[in-house]
């Protein structure tokens, strides 16, 4: 599993993947940026707790960019496999074709990880630079950081399967679509909606409940997409 | 017999379509298999299933005696593959490439060195796919799989693309790997030609169906002997010898016979005396190689 | 031309685009379906009430990232089996391969645009709509929507022909199209950013005096030059990429 992995990671340069980690979190936090540096006075006016509030304009982008970003990183890596059918030659080794996949979704979910590790950094640094009133609101910052990212690995596990799965990608990027604008219509789709999860919205106004729901079900999606794709044939 | 493959009534179907059916192949360790037929014929759907990419609808397949379904990874540990076109990152040099293999399946690096100088890439090896040549390609698809020293190694048309001195470099090589290292190698090709300047057993498909599995020497002496007869007539004596059990065709004067032992002919020919036919000629044909794969392959060809 | 016009035609046809092509207006219905109308009060007409709503993820997000999506369906048979190189290697200019392609996007953007007015009307059945149908005003949104997708189905074709995945143009048309939800919010940048025309110029809320709900010289300087900017790359481009 571990030589699997590196061998994923290895397959990943050059191909723009880390550049796109770097550039998710980067992305929501310059949009603050030109935000704050346009309007700073307004915004300051918007609310009693100027800290909070930039976390939650934060937030308002932190689930469009992790959608996109596990659409745009699955089918790129399912790409990858697919440029010169090299599943064919990945199947054909003496590995189990769960561990193929495991280690997909392992690599991705890492990723991902570490984007919100820099959405965190990033974060962190623009508003000291901004030099709110308040103190640093250490907890919140880290479940705003980490929160969604939970909350969005039922969305990892599906596109990963649609895309694996996919002989035209332009199916997964699709659902990707569908996916964002799922996520940008957070507060009036339903509760179970797994695109509404990273929003961290829920009728009870508990973030942890989806943060359970996005481990639960995305450990669930990911069973079933595990055992459909091992039961498929490799062309 | 203990053989390294042997695959029983193998069969799949992709839709209603058939792609193999009933398939027995056996191969013996240390065979160099030539695995023969036109387009279509299937060989790449029973490689497909030999490597476990697809599940067969039925039958069974044993390789080194154990089965596929059972011991997938045991097998697979020990076969080297490069099916169809080679598959590899184009945006990572040919090194890169064994790398990121050599890393799943846990050889020593030097063996990337050997593989990369058995292919002759050791020159490109620092560039990437992307800008390789089909023939450097199709080096690197058989380097990848000759990386894990495997005892079976399957080659699907591995001659693809090669120029001449890269198909007689490769020949070479797969005839050295019996001897050598004791390997057993499947190696499919459409071309008669290529599999009987090296294979030691021959199995012939088409439409999905094995018609002759044997060793080519038994494939050459179907060859050499075809005994045709012309006749004053023809159609009377084709029906004659037929009457008597015998396996004969005939076309305009001639009528020619499948079996040519010298009791065969010495009996047709008696026969044919008796029924007061006249016998203008008798010929030994010799045909090639080439005729026979294509007279079993026509009654029913793919394409 | 009009031969190649016609191959390219064929070959969409046979690549199963449908299910891309009704995604857009069917998450139109979803959307416009789940909106609450009676919670808006005071005078508005329900139709444009709807469209506003709808807009606010058509027009925003939905319609600028499908553009790549069809850009990159259209390239993906050509990068498929070295499908350019034996195109190009039949008696047709470049130039005319690409402008194919391109006038072909437009008219699948068009046809969408089209079953999104089928999927306003929709919505409206769905919920019962009474007022009297803004049949000229939503029109004025179909076709200025659609002009301002013209520049960035340019582009899209552009990075579609450059990379051979679909998620590298994607991630270009990600990155350009995200920061639409804050620019149109703007009204310094908004007027200025092509990919938050197709909302500014889909938005039956803006100026009704305008053709398109914004000044023309903004359909002209903004619209028009990034059009020739992305259409001459594109163009450009492709007449020297060595294949
Ligand atoms: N994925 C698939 N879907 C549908 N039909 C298939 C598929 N793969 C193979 N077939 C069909 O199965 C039959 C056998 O194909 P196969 O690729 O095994 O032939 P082959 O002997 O390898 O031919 P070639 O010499 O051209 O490589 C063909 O008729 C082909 O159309
Ligand atoms: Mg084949």
């Amino acid at each position: 599993m571990i030589s699997m992995m590196q061998t994923d990671f290895l397959k990943i340069k050059r191909k723009g993947f880390w550049f796109l980690t770097f550039l998710g979190p980067i992305g929501v936090v310059a949009l603050q940026m030109v935000n704050y540096g346009v309007r700073k006075e307004y915004l300051l006016q918007q609310s009693e707790n100027d800290w909070l509030y930039y976390l939650q304009n934060i937030t308002a982008f932190t689930p469009l960019a992790l959608v996109l970003g596990i659409a745009i990183f699955t089918s790129f890596m399912a790409s990858i496999e697919n440029e010169t059918n090299a599943w064919k030659q990945l199947i054909a080794l003496p590995v189990s074709k769960m561990t193929v996949y495991l280690s997909k979704f392992t690599m991705l979910a890492c990723l991902l990880f570490i984007s919100s590790i820099l959405l965190m950094l990033f974060t962190l640094g623009f508003g000291v630079f901004l030099s709110f009133d308040e103190a640093i609101p250490w907890l919140e910052l880290v479940k705003y950081s980490f929160y969604p990212y939970f909350a969005a690995l039922p969305v990892l596990a599906l596109q990963l399967w649609i895309a694996t799965v996919s002989k035209n990608q332009g199916i997964p990027i699709t659902t990707g679509i569908f996916g964002v604008i799922f996520a940008y219509s957070a507060h009036i789709i339903p509760d179970w909606m797994i695109w509404k999860w990273p929003s961290l919205m829920n009728q009870w106004d508990e973030p942890l409940i989806n943060v359970l729901l996005g481990l639960g079900v995305g450990c669930l999606l990911y069973v079933v997409g595990m055992l459909d794709f091992t039961r498929r044939d490799v062309l | 017999m203990e053989y390294i493959v042997k695959t029983s009534n193998l069969s799949k179907h992709f839709g209603k379509e058939v792609a193999v059916e009933g398939l027995n192949m056996n191969i013996k360790k240390g065979d160099i298999y030539g695995f023969l037929g036109p387009n279509g014929a299937g060989k790449t759907t029973t490689i497909r299933m030999l490597l476990g990419l697809m599940k067969p609808a039925s039958g069974s397949i044993h390789i080194f005696g154990q089965d596929i379904k059972q011991h997938r990874k045991n097998i697979l540990a020990r076969v080297g593959s490069l099916v169809e076109n080679p598959s590899y990152y184009p945006h990572l040099t040919a090194y890169e490439n064994l790398e990121a293999l050599r890393k799943i399946i846990g050889v020593p690096k030097k063996r990337i060195y050997e593989v990369v100088e058995t292919v002759r890439l050791t020159e490109v090896a620092d560039k990437k796919v992307k800008g390789f040549s089909l023939g450097m390609k199709q080096r690197l698809g058989i380097a990848m799989s000759l990386l894990n020293q495997p005892q079976l190694l399957i080659l699907d048309e591995p001659m693809n693309g090669l120029d001449p001195s890269g198909i007689i470099e490769i020949r070479e090589l797969i005839k050295r790997l019996p001897e050598e290292f004791g390997i057993t190698v499947l190696v499919s090709s459409h071309l008669l030609s290529e599999i009987d300047q090296m294979a030691t057993t021959v199995g012939i498909v088409t439409k999905g169906k094995m018609i002759f599995q044997d060793s080519i020497e038994a494939m050459r002496t179907l060859a050499g002997h075809t005994i045709s007869i012309q006749v004053n007539h023809a159609e009377q004596a084709w029906r004659l010898l037929l009457a008597k059990g015998m396996k004969v065709e005939h076309e305009n004067d001639f009528i020619t016979l499948q079996e040519s032992s010298n009791e065969m002919v010495a009996e047709t020919v008696r026969l044919l005396v008796q029924a007061n036919l006249s016998i203008y000629r008798v010929e030994e044909e010799k045909r090639s190689l080439e005729d026979i794969f294509l007279s079993m392959t026509r009654e029913d060809s793919a394409v | 031309m009009g031969a190649v016009l016609r191959s390219e035609w064929y070959k969409l046809r046979k690549s199963k685009m449908l299910p891309i092509i009704v995604a857009g207006p069917l998450i139109a219905v979803i959307i416009g379906a789940m909106f609450n109308y009676d919670s808006m009060e005071g005078g508005f007409n329900q139709w444009s009430l709807a469209v506003l709503s709808m807009n606010l993820t058509y027009a925003l997000l939905f319609l600028p990232l499908i553009t790549g999506v069809l850009a990159s369906s259209i390239c993906r048979y050509e990068h498929q089996a070295g499908g350019w190189k034996q195109l190009l290697a039949l008696p047709v200019r470049r130039g005319n391969v690409f402008i194919s392609k391109y006038v072909l996007l437009l008219l699948l953007v068009f046809l969408i645009q089209l079953l999104y007015l089928g999927a306003i009307y929709i919505v409206g059945i769905i919920n019962g709509f009474t007022d009297p149908f803004p049949l000229e005003i939503i029109w004025k949104s179909i076709l200025g929507g659609w002009l301002a997708t013209f520049p960035l189905v340019a582009l899209q074709l552009w990075m579609s022909i450059i990379f051979k995945s679909f998620a590298a143009p994607f991630a270009v048309n990600v990155i350009f199209t995200l920061p639409t939800i804050l620019a149109v919010n703007s009204e310094r940048f908004g007027p200025f950013y092509p990919w938050a025309q197709p909302f500014s110029m889909m938005y039956i809320g803006g100026n009704a005096e305008d053709v398109f709900f914004v000044p023309w010289d903004q359909v002209l300087t903004v619209v028009g030059g990034s059009f020739i900017l992305f259409f001459l790359g594109g163009y450009i481009y492709f007449q020297r990429k060595p294949i």
